[in-house]
């Protein structure tokens, strides 16, 4: 038998990929993207208010009636306890802030880099970080045994003549929070304040005159756009490294303290890159929410987004487990007494199954699917994936928090740490981002019509040979 | 001993390396019966509540002084073992005093001993994971005092209530009486003057206390002594507590 | 100006507006007299416009730098006023220092960029003005002044060039 030689053929060969299936090369008048995005908000399903209501009493009973109890009680209805004096609150605390991260790193990395796939989300992500900074920022109040004191943490002239420790990582906390806190709510209005305009020309009734408010009289002025542009640029440069101070500086909290495990210089960037992993796969989850549920969303997010947020996903996954290993190496090989007996704690302990389940979510699964562009594009699928991985980056948390720290240099002092009432309180704070984050989308136009309007005049079909590629032209 | 050429100037820390501070302890192990007295002694003494069966289980014990007994070899074969009464080392350099955000919990200059301000405190509990000692209990609750320990209090010492951190103040309660009545006399404290509620009572007399800063007192020729070793001394944390062991 | 109309010219997209810029010049219509309301950042240079001054930037700096001191006096004044030793660290620790140095530079200087905006523009301002909804729908308006009595001969060179309407301006409610 002779091998017929046979000429080799372009892959791209028969399979024309309609450029339509990219939203920025599917362009619509903006007329028609705003009566889109405005009936999004409105479009409200009895489902929705059902959701809502339920969520409402979730909030109100696990997060509001269980504080209120455990404020009355003492912190003695919780499960820390010596040597855990930080449980699931501070694991939440961490979690939260993790997943504010992707807000910032989607709206000001991305658009540092002019990811031109950002355009219909950055809302979206950064109305997470908002709403993540609010349930960090009460998961740390719920920490503290006297909250109603909790305001002696501001830094001002007052009539006990005491300023706060400066030396204290609790306060380059309080600080980074609410630098971290205020910017990206600026970050978040800023851009919002056309699509407010937007919205106050086509209401009505008390919505008009809300958005009549917020718009601030904005009309989009040459003068207006101008300021407006330069304000953008200096957020987006000037809030990345605020975001990763916040998280550094979290990671300090835990990596500055003289205690087996914590203590580990790689703390800062482990973090930062977790915070990261758990962020993109929430934004992806939220995203798949939203175009699940809300109207006309199917336009504006599309598989194409989904595609691009899940090798986000992988790469992030990558690098966590290169931090992880990292840690887990130093600490491994230094032979102190006590870190072996905490890597064996966290292995082999009643909670090993924790520490193997951390793996599973954060590396393998997201190694084993994510490469595969059919499950990136896959809606259920992804957001599985942005669960587990979730759900590891959780548990990579506990592990640090209350595991780490049943184990110390004393050990007649060594006891399991049980959660008690931080259960409830965390499912509250879910239940309120999620109850923020669905009023929020009734409130504001989700999608940034005019980043995308702007997106799409910059896109176009350019023929080179045979092939029709994609071009973008930088309008700014 | 070979002459260390190297000048490391100590531009970091406040304290020298082997300062010895102003008032110390010393706690022979070897004499230490585990007869638990200085617990419930500090106990009354501190206002310090009690927790209750449940809670005291779950670590929420409330003693700033505690007797902890270690078994060594495996039974049968188990060596009879030491005490060893662990409470606030007053480090010179605490680890528990940077990281508090509203400074409870500071140093003081005149008596350098860790103080813990309680009303300052807003309970972030940072201190007590940062202390390798872990000496620090947290008021998880407002204990009940049930009737007639409501009497007991002593009144030279704050009643503390939930949410904030407290710890062993080597009774400075009675140190300052002490210096006040020195102060008042025109002399200066005399050696054993002041005794703490732990040492009062510890009946094989384990536990002396006294000025670190006067080298003819017993405690500082007892901390002198070869037996002595201080708990984790490898951190730094300049402890002015030392343990007597293995004669 | 009693001897000037304002009129409004709204254009659906951008090259018959950019035309329609440059025959007003030719009309001998000065650049400060015109202004462009547009529903996306339209750039100076689509158009030919002069650049626009902004003082964000130069705010900013000067928030970074008010930032910077309000750090500092944190940081390092207020432990000098009020004398804590804690943990055998020194009064004023020079790493912890910076970390408070950079939050409150990056705070103030991210304030002032948005009060800046603020400024800049005068927001907010509720006043009525001129301005039609249909230009958040991408429609690109031209405002600007011409002699009153010559509305007719403007109104029709616009309209030719594509203008959908052109309207003396009237002030509305927003």
């Amino acid at each position: 038998m002779t091998a017929q030689a046979q000429p080799i053929s372009h892959a791209h060969e028969g399979h024309h990929p309609d450029p339509r299936e990219h939203l920025m090369l599917d362009p619509k008048p903006r007329g028609e993207m705003n009566a889109m995005v405005m009936e999004a908000m409105h479009a409200t399903s009895w489902k929705f208010w059902v959701v809502a209501a339920f969520l409402g009493l979730v909030v109100l009973i696990c997060l509001f009636g269980a504080w209120g109890y455990m404020i009355m009680e003492g912190l003695g209805v919780a499960g820390v306890n010596r040597p855990s004096y930080w449980g699931i609150f501070l694991v939440n605390t961490v979690f939260w802030i993790g997943i504010s991260h992707a807000g910032t790193f989607v709206s000001a990395l991305l658009r540092v880099f002019k990811a031109e796939f950002r355009r219909p989300f950055t809302r979206a992500a950064e109305l997470m970080t908002t709403f993540g900074l609010v349930q960090a920022g009460m998961s740390i109040f719920m920490h503290m045994g006297r909250v109603w004191l909790s305001y002696w943490m501001f830094p001002f002239p007052n009539q006990r003549q005491l300023w706060t420790n400066f030396h204290s990582p609790l306060m380059w906390d309080f600080l980074a929070i609410n630098t971290y806190l205020l910017a990206s709510t600026m970050y978040l209005f800023l851009p919002l304040i056309p699509d407010l305009a937007m919205a106050r020309d086509r209401s009505t009734g008390w919505r008009k005159a809300l958005y009549r408010i917020l718009a601030l009289g904005f009309r989009g002025t040459e003068g207006e756009w101008t300021h407006l542009r330069h304000a953008l640029g200096i957020f987006a440069f000037a809030i990345l490294p605020v975001m990763f101070s916040v998280h550094t500086i979290v990671s300090w909290d835990f990596a500055v303290a003289m205690r087996p495990g914590w203590n580990s210089t790689i703390f800062g960037p482990y973090f930062v890159i977790g915070a990261l992993h758990s962020g993109i796969a929430a934004v992806a989850m939220v995203l798949i929410v939203v175009r699940a549920t809300m109207k006309n969303m199917k336009y504006f997010i599309r598989p194409e987004h989904f595609d691009a947020l899940g090798k986000l996903m992988l790469i992030v996954s990558m690098a966590w487990a290169y931090f992880f290993f990292n840690d887990y190496m130093v600490q491994w090989y230094g032979g102190d007494k006590w870190t072996d007996a905490l890597l064996h704690f966290h292995e082999a302990g009643p909670l090993g199954w924790m520490w193997f389940g951390m793996l599973i979510c954060n590396v393998a699964i997201p190694w084993l699917t994510l490469w595969n562009k059919k499950v990136r594009t896959t809606p259920g699928l992804l957001f599985t994936i942005g669960l587990l991985i979730n759900v590891g980056m959780w548990f990579e948390r506990y592990i640090i928090v209350p595991i780490s720290l049943t184990i110390n240099r004393m050990p007649f002092t060594w006891r399991e740490y049980v959660p008690g009432i931080e259960v409830p309180l965390g499912i509250g704070t879910l239940a309120f981002f999620i109850l923020l984050y669905m009023i929020a989308s009734k409130l504001v136009p989700l999608v940034p019509v005019w980043e995308v309007q702007e997106g799409q005049m910059a896109h176009s079909l350019r023929k080179f040979g045979k092939e029709t590629v994609v071009t973008v032209s930088d309008l700014e | 001993m070979a002459e260390n050429t190297i000048k490391i100037p100590e531009f970091k820390a406040e304290w020298k390396e082997g300062e010895a501070g102003r008032w110390g302890m010393v706690i022979d192990t070897d004499l230490c019966t585990g007869c638990q007295a200085c617990v419930a002694a500090c106990a009354m003494e501190n206002n310090i509540p009690f927790v209750g069966e449940t809670d005291a289980a779950y670590g929420r014990s409330m003693h700033w002084l505690r007797v902890e007994r270690f078994w060594e070899g495996e039974y049968p074969e188990v060596r009879t073992t030491d005490f060893q009464p662990v409470l606030c080392q007053q480090c010179g350099a605490a680890p528990c005093e940077p990281v508090c955000p509203v400074f409870a919990s500071v140093h003081s200059q005149a008596e350098q001993i860790n103080l813990q301000v309680y009303n300052r405190c807003v309970g972030t509990r940072y201190c007590a994971n940062n202390c390798p000692y872990q000496v620090r209990v947290f008021n998880w609750r407002d204990w009940e005092r049930p009737e007639p320990l409501n009497n007991q209090l002593n009144p030279d010492v704050t009643v503390r209530r939930r949410g904030i951190m407290e710890k062993c103040t080597f009774c400075i309660q009675r140190i300052h009486k002490a210096e006040d009545q020195a102060k008042a006399e025109g002399r200066e404290v005399a050696d054993g003057e002041v005794i703490p509620a732990c040492a009062q009572v510890c009946p094989a007399d384990a536990i002396v206390f006294g000025r670190l800063d006067d080298p003819e007192s017993r405690v500082s020729q007892l901390a002198k002594s070869k037996r002595g070793v201080q708990l984790l001394e490898e951190l730094g944390t300049q402890p002015r507590v030392t343990y007597l062991k293995g004669a | 100006m009693p001897d000037t109309t304002t009129l409004l010219a709204v254009f659906p997209d951008l090259d018959p507006a950019a035309r329609a810029l440059d025959e007003l010049r030719t009309l001998g219509i000065p650049e400060e007299q015109m202004n462009v309301i547009a529903g996306i950042p339209v750039t100076e240079a689509m158009l030919g416009r002069p650049r626009q001054w902004s003082n964000v930037p130069r705010l900013a700096l000067g928030g970074a730098l008010a930032g910077f001191g309000v750090g500092l006096f944190l940081a390092v004044g207020t432990p000098l006023m009020y004398p804590v030793y804690v943990g055998g660290q020194p009064l004023i620790p020079v790493p912890p220092s910076i970390v408070v140095v950079f939050e409150m530079t990056m705070l103030v200087m991210l304030i002032a960029t948005f009060v800046g905006v603020f400024l800049d523009s005068a927001y907010p301002s509720y006043r009525p003005k001129h301005y039609v909804p249909e230009i958040s729908d991408g429609k690109i308006g031209i405002l600007f002044h011409c002699p009153a009595g010559e509305t007719q001969k403007f109104t029709q060179a616009l309209i030719k060039l594509g203008a959908e309407t052109v309207q003396p301006a009237e002030a509305q409610p927003l």
